[in-house]
Parts: C-alpha cells; structure tokens; sequence
C-alpha cells in the first residue's frame, strides 16, 4: 500500500503541485514590495538618521556649547570648540560630526538639554568620498533648517512617551 | 588628643579640631559648602551636619569642637532627610543653568544635589536674579548663582585683605554686595573663582571655553617669580586651558600672575616654529635651515649670551656646556637687575625657610614692593602681621601692602649705606661688634635713623632680613650686602641654622646661576656696551628680554641694532624684531626638568604637555646647536645633562634618582669674600632714580598674556612718579612738563606725584614712555622746556 502511494505521487509529480500552488497564491495576492525610490516606508518618528542642530523661531542657534553630547558619544564622533560670544552667550565655535565613526546611537539627542543636536529621519546622504561625511556646524545647521518642520513633527510625536 | 568614634570607629585628633575636621582627616565623608580649610568658621550652609550622641538636634560639624568620647554618625536616615532639606532651601533660587555654567562637572552644589538632594523640585514661585558685579579681567560673575556660603567674603578679609565686601539684607534679598570691586585690587583675586563652590565666580580668560571633564591636569612649578609655586596645568589636547594652584602643594593660594599667565601659551606671541629673518619680516623653516643660519651668525664669533633665569636646571646647565665647548671666550649674563658684578656676601636665594621667616620674632623688609615681587610671601607675611607679630621696611617708597607694617620707613637709595652705619653704630654701642664694622663705618659719614629700625629688629631672639631689588640693584649693592652681612654676624644671625640673610633673587633657580655661572658671568649691561663697542660680534639670547625687562633698555636698543642676534625662546617679546635667526624652545610647562625656589626647595616636572608647535627642549637646542658648530655635544640625553650638573651640586643626582628625602634644600653660596668697603659716590645729580616693579608688566610671559596686560592697564601709576614738594620746590605741579638732565642728555616728560615715596626719588615705570630712564641711577629735575 505504501508503494502504491509513493508511486502515485511521484509519477504524478504531487510535489511539484504543492510547490508551484503557493506560488501560484503569492503570484495573486496584493504584492508588499516597496518600489524605491518612487516608493517609501514609513518611518518611526524615533528614527535615527542625519543628524541636524536646531534654531529658534527667532534664527537663534539652540545649541548652548554644554558639550554633553561630545562627552556621552561613545564612538567619540562629536568635536565642539566654545567661546563666549559677543552678547556673554556661551555658543560653539566649532561643532563638527565625523558620521563614519557616528554609530547613530542616539545618545547625543538623549543628552541635549535644548533639543539642539537631532537625528532626523534623513538617511539618503551617501556620499562619494568619506570627507564629504564630516559635517561641521553649517552643514548641520542647513540639516536643521531644511527638516525644521519634519523634526518638530517627530518631536510632537513622541512627546507623550517622555 | 581627644579621642572619639565616626561612625564607630576610634579617632584621636588635636583637641579643639572641629568635628569636621575629623571627618575628613579620618575618610569620612561629610558634604559642606562653606567650610575651608584656610578661611575662618562661617557655619551658615547648615551642610555639614551630623548627628552627635546626646545631642538634641543635629549639628554643624564645621563649628562643633570635639569633645572627649564623643560618638558622632555621618550617615543616617535623619541626616539625609535634613541634607536633602538643606538641599532644597539652597536651590530655591539657584537657576538651572548647568549646561551653561562653567563650574558644571566640577560643581559642589551640583554634585550633593544628585547625592543628597531630592529627585525634583517642588518650588514653583518665581526666581529671583541678582545683579553682577564687575570684578576686572580675571573673575567673571554670574550672581544668580551664588548660594551665599561667604567664602569669597572671608577670602578678601583675611586672606588678600582688600576691601569690605559682605552679605546684605536677609532672605530673598540677600546678596554679596559692599566695595566688592576692591577685590580686584588684590593680586590674589585668581583665588576668588577657585574658592567658590558654585559657578558664582568663575574664570574670565578661560570663560565658555571647556569642561572639567575634558582637561588633563599636570603637576607643574610656577616659574613667574622666585616663590616657584607648585600648580596644576589643566590642558585639553596640547592646549594649556587654565592653571590652578596645587591643593597638595605647600601653599593653597597662588598669585594672578602666576595663575593668568596661561593665555599667553596659546597666544600669537609663542615662537612655534623656527624662523629666519627675511626683509621686513619673518618666515618660518625648517629646523635644519634655522640652525645652518644660526651658525653662519655665531660661528667663529666673540659671543655675548644672555638668558633667563626661568629656564629649568637642565635648560640653564646646558647653557653653560655650549659655551664650554662653543665659545669659550663668550660674555654670559643673565642678571637684568644687577649694576654690581661684584661677589655678593651672600648669594642670592633665601638662608631661612619660608616657616623660618613666618615664625621669627623680627621680620625687616628692606627696599622691596614685596606685594608686587614676591605676593605669596607677603600673604605669609600678612598671616604673620595678622597674629601680631612685627614685619617692618625700609624703602624708596610706602608701597602698597595689605598688611600693617608696624614700621615703615622711608628713604632714598643714597641713603642706605648711612642706614646701615647707623644701624652698624648702635650694634656697637650695645656691645655686638663685628670685626671690619669701625673701618665700613670709618666710609660712610652720615647716620640715617632709619637704621634704627634695622638696628631693633637685629637684636632680637629670631630676626630675618629680607633684601629687595633697590639694593640688589645699587651701585654699591657689594659693599652694603657686606654690610648688611657683618650685621647679622654681629647679631647672632649668621650661622646656618640661624641664618637670616635672604637676598630676593630675580628668578628662579638663584643657587644653580650662582654655582654655574658664578665665575663666568658678567652684567648685562657690561654685556651690551661691548656689543655697542664692537668686543661683541653677536648676541645670543635665551628667553632674556632687555628691551622689555630690566634696567638696560637704552644698551639693548643700541646694541641689537648693531650686531646679528640668534633668539632662544617661547615668547617672541619686544627683542623679536631684532632677531635673525627664532628658534623654539619649549615653555616651563612643556619639559621635563628641575626647577629650585628661592629657598631652595627643589621641585621635579614630570608631567610635560606636548608642545603646541615644534618647540623642543632648551637643552637639546644647546646641544644640537654646539654639534652644529662643529663640536661634539657634551650631552646627548636628559641623564647626559644632569650627569653635568651634579658636578655642581652633587645632591641633585640623589633628588633625580629619588634617593633624597622630600626636605633637602639646595642651600645658598656664602662667600667668604674680602672686606668690600662703600665705595665713594659722589652724588652729582639730585634725584636717585627707582624703577618700580610691576608683576602685571614685568617678563615676556606676562606681556604676552592678554589679560595680564589689561589688568597692567587697571594697575598703573604714573610712569614718572615723584614726592610734591620735589616739583613744588621748583615751582611745578604735578601733570607738568618737567625736564630730566641724565648722564646722557636731557629729556622731557610729565610727572606724576604721590605723598608715599620718598623725597628725592624719581620713581620710574619701566613700561612706560619714560622707560628708558631705567637705565640712568640720578637725574636732575628742571622746570620744561619749549
């Protein structure tokens, strides 16, 4: 009875129908394939991509040169030189990110007092030479004005998880 | 002894030792704001308190004394609960500004928060802000912050002794107010924003520029003035950030001088890179290329080398080996003060201990701007003064102090041999001669009175002399030196043990110059006149700035345009523009060496930081450039270098070898010399020239510092400075045009008058327009010209 049984299924090629019938409802079902570029996922609010430095509304940089993040970053990726301005404000002269070393951990978001230094969900900058991969603060800060509106959105978002 | 249990365990202290105290010398840890080790007993942060056995309520332990059997308890349920308390009322009106604070990271109030305080705030009225005060280039104010602890009030009562600063009004209102700007009178001010807890007071030249975390710290010797302070160098990177005194070292205050002079390692003026003349200007090379040129200019030459006594041991050592195998028959100098070259009777550098000068019954400072030349002695002094005990001078001026003087005398520099024979006269009288006295009195025919004052204070049990600049650079310096010896002698203050005799030398390292270059040394204005007179075919100098510093400044000027000079050094200074060929040395805090205080205390650096450009080492120039010259270098090594020195001073090599135990002192020279009698000087003008010392002003690390300078600026008297009734006497005013009739000529300036210097003294600012007068000894005054 056994051997009838193998026998049948192999010379009916049983198998191969199994195989080929779920093919055949994938082949019919609505597709999930994202077609990038045209075509984008959505994106956590809690992203962790480029990172932007923020202003005011009124043009004023956030950023109050407290260098925590330069201290909390683990890959030591942050550079920040500071002197007191012409107003008494402490502000950086120098604020510099080497995202090859960046491990987008997302501590340095963490540790701003002034929401200044963010990561936006920006993550199409690849570039051809690595230089072009360290961004001082007016690169940056252009990050930050470009994605204002995409990063006070996150912001609000995930506002009441805080 | 009292004996008592923290936290169980068995303490004795000294009886009357505060419980805190205890604490802290026992491991103990007790939180306090107010409390300072060397400022008196405030007790109003109610930090420190601790739960005492028997007693009704906790107490503050820094004014609770220890009591026999005493059972104390740091930690408890209570105390955190009263900490935490004390914690909230403190922060009610503190703004929550860390991030923006330079104190954040190295805060008390910000670490006992997160140790003792609450997790969150329940005070939501509204905060209050205080109005800053101005305190000068050195301390920047944010009042805000101030938590009213009154360190900084105690601090400029008893220590700097300026001004009346205190707390007003009660509670919301309460605030630091008074003449606080008087603090930036002191020359201490520095220690303003290092004692406060909180981010109240803060350094000014290093505001908003780095975090506690981010700074290395490096145990250094300060080298700005003799005292050679120990210091902490905070750097981050090759960058020197701030400069802090050593809480480990002898001293817990260092001067703003010593302290401010850290903008000047990362200002414009450090030669970072070789330089060879071009045209009008300069422009970097290669080390290769710079010595090739240095000894195209020195080769075969008759050298004159002056330097500074700021270099460390090794640097100075090397110095004299260059000249031993490079240019044997060069003229060495380094002195900028001396117009004697004659052998002193005794060296300079300090016979007693600094203790020594503290504790001794008598204390005369004679002719020196202590303040000014030596500011943590007189703080000592002013401890001393404090207590009771006598400190009194004898000088051109009543410089300002900020101690009594309980006597000050004032005369002109003409006047010190009949100082001394008056003192000389009623030692005598009083039955203490000394042999050779009769015949330096027999010179000398006037008697001063003030001699009396030096007379008193000989003829007690313990007396110090502390001999300043306006002897140092007499004319005659030798022969009242001498005379100052045989005093001592006579007095019972000679022999060592006793030793007395403490001649303020002009830097660092004084008993090394001494042994090294006793015998070759000549003065620099010897120096530079044979450069003038062709004797001298090129000038080598070593961080040594004539034009800036000393009493040669019209010689430098004539020799440096006349002869090719090679320039050793980290600052540029005044001299640079003259200068062929700028090599760079590394500064004090850059090199492993040996540096000697004037009491000979010796202190080793260990911990360079990286030079900021392409300095090296003084002694490896020396070297490189005497193989240069074609020679075989003496030494190869920092061992090769101190092999050579401890042919000089043997004990240095156990000091190296860590062998000497901590209290060995280099001691100073005395010579057993032959009777140096007053030579005859005729006055033949009226008026004796001082140049007055300024420690805002005076050396090319100071001038190149920003904020030293401004605080030169703040601090300047009139550059020509006389007595009224010297301009009343020729029918002038003060602020009028005078003429000065020098051994060179006649020139014109306006003088200043105040009622503190003596009558007959022309007091000159060495920085300023009449600067060039710091070269004459007299002048005579007339009314101006066209």
């Amino acid at each position: 009875m056994q051997m009838i049984k193998r026998a049948f299924k192999t010379w009916l090629l049983w198998e191969l129908v199994i195989g080929l019938s779920l093919t055949g409802r994938y082949m019919f079902r609505k597709k999930i394939t994202v077609e990038y570029p045209e075509q984008r996922t959505p994106l956590s609010p809690r992203f962790r991509g480029l990172h932007a430095l923020r202003r005011y509304d009124s043009g004023e940089e956030r950023c109050i040169a407290c260098k925590l993040c330069e201290v909390v970053c683990p890959a030591l990726a942050i550079v920040i030189e500071s002197k007191e301005r012409q107003d008494g404000s402490r502000r950086t002269t120098r604020y510099d990110i080497d995202l090859t070393k960046c491990i987008y951990c997302g501590l340095c978001q963490e540790a701003c007092p002034v929401d200044a230094i963010v990561e936006t969900q920006e993550f199409e900058y690849a570039t051809e030479t690595r230089d072009a991969l360290y961004y001082t603060k007016e690169m940056l800060l252009d990050v930050g004005d470009r994605l204002e509106a995409q990063i006070t959105a996150n912001l609000k978002a995930d506002e009441r998880y805080r | 002894m009292t004996t008592l249990f923290i936290n169980d365990e068995e303490v004795t202290v000294t009886a009357g030792t505060s419980i805190l105290e205890a604490c802290r010398k026992h491991g103990a840890d007790v939180p306090y704001f107010c409390y300072h080790p060397e400022l008196s007993v405030a007790a109003n942060c109610r930090m420190c308190l601790v739960e005492v056995e028997g007693f009704a309520k906790p107490a503050a332990s820094c004014c609770t004394p220890v009591s026999e059997g005493m059972k104390v308890r740091t930690q408890s349920e209570g105390l955190s609960k009263d900490r935490q308390m004390v914690m909230e009322y403190l922060l009610i009106h503190h703004p929550l500004d860390c991030p923006v604070c330079d104190q954040g990271g190295a805060c008390k109030l910000q670490d006992y928060t997160i140790t003792h305080g609450a997790n969150h705030g329940r005070y939501a009225e509204e905060k209050r802000a205080v109005v800053d005060h101005d305190l000068g280039p050195f301390v920047s104010t944010c009042m805000t912050r101030c938590i009213h602890c009154t360190r900084c009030v105690r601090f400029a009562d008893e220590i700097a002794g300026t001004g009346d600063m205190g707390i007003l009004n009660r509670s919301d209102h309460m605030k630091i107010d008074g003449i606080v700007e008087e603090a930036l009178e002191s020359e201490l001010s520095g220690n303003l924003a290092e004692i406060c807890p909180v981010g109240a007071l803060l350094d000014k030249p290093s505001h908003d520029v780095s975090r506690p975390w981010e700074v290395t710290r490096h145990k250094s010797t300060c080298t700005q003035c003799p005292q050679g302070c120990d210091i902490v160098i905070e750097s981050r990177g090759k960058e020197v950030i701030r400069i802090k005194s050593d809480h480990e070292g002898v001293e817990s205050w260092i001067c703003d001088r010593g302290r401010y002079v850290y903008d000047a390692f990362r200002s414009v003026h450090r030669i970072s890179q070789p330089t060879i003349k071009e045209g009008d200007g300069s422009v970097a090379v290669a080390w290769d290329e710079a010595f090739a040129h240095a000894v195209n200019i020195l080769k075969d030459k008759k050298v004159g080398i002056v330097f500074s006594p700021y270099w460390s041991v090794e640097g100075l050592a090397s110095i004299r080996m260059l000249k031993d195998v490079a240019f044997k028959d060069a003229k060495v100098a380094f002195d900028l003060h001396r117009r004697d070259m004659r052998m002193f009777a005794f060296e300079e550098g300090f016979g007693s201990s600094t203790e020594d000068i503290v504790e001794a019954d008598e204390v005369v400072i004679l002719g020196s701007d202590l303040r000014q030349r030596l500011p943590i002695l007189m703080q000592m002094l002013r401890k001393r003064s404090n207590e009771g005990k006598s400190v009194s001078r004898i000088g051109a001026m009543h410089y300002r102090t900020n101690s009594e003087l309980s006597n000050d005398q004032i005369i002109r520099p003409r006047d010190w041999h009949a100082v001394i024979a008056r003192a000389m006269q009623q030692l005598i009288d009083q039955g203490k001669p000394a042999a050779g006295m009769k015949e330096w009195m027999a010179k000398v025919t006037d008697r001063h009175e003030a001699g009396k004052v030096l007379a008193d204070a000989l003829l007690a049990d313990t007396c110090c002399l502390l001999v300043g600049e306006e002897i140092r650079s007499h004319v005659d310096a030798a022969s009242l030196i001498f005379g100052l010896d045989m005093l001592m002698r006579a007095s019972g203050h000679g022999e060592v043990g006793r030793d007395g005799r403490n001649l303020i030398p002009e830097g660092m390292n004084a008993q090394l110059l001494s042994a090294v270059f006793g015998d070759v040394r000549v003065s620099v204005g010897e120096l530079l006149d044979a450069a003038n007179d062709g004797d001298i075919e090129a000038l080598l100098l070593i961080g040594s700035d004539p034009l800036g510093d000393g009493l040669f400044p019209v010689e430098a000027k004539r020799a440096m345009g006349k002869v090719p000079m090679v320039q050793v050094g980290a600052i540029a200074g005044q001299i640079s523009v003259f200068a062929d060929v700028q090599l760079p040395a590394a500064a004090y805090s850059e090199v492993e060496g040996t540096f000697i205080n004037q009491e000979g205390r010796i202190r080793v650096a260990t911990q360079p930081l990286k030079s900021l450009g392409e300095e090296r080492a003084l002694w490896k120039i020396m070297m490189r450039l005497a193989q240069d010259l074609g020679f075989e270098a003496p030494a190869v090594s920092l061992d090769g270098v101190r092999e050579a020195i401890a042919q000089y001073i043997p004990e240095l090599k156990d000091v190296w070898a860590g062998k000497a135990d901590g209290g060995w002192k280099v001691p100073v020279k005395r010579n057993r010399i032959a009777e140096m009698l007053p030579n005859d000087i005729e006055p033949a003008m009226a008026l004796d020239v001082v140049s007055r010392y300024s420690m805002y002003r005076e050396g090319a690390w100071v001038r190149a510092s920003a904020s030293l300078a401004e605080a030169g600026r703040l601090h300047a008297l009139d550059d020509v400075i006389v007595h009224p009734d010297t301009l009343a006497a020729l029918g002038l005013k003060a602020n009028d045009k005078c003429t000065f009739q020098t051994s060179n000529g006649a020139c014109q300036f306006v003088a200043g008058t105040r009622d503190d210097v003596s009558p007959g003294v022309l007091f000159v600012s060495k920085r300023g327009v009449a600067g060039d007068l710091s070269s004459e000894t007299m002048v005579n005054l007339s009314k101006g010209g066209a």
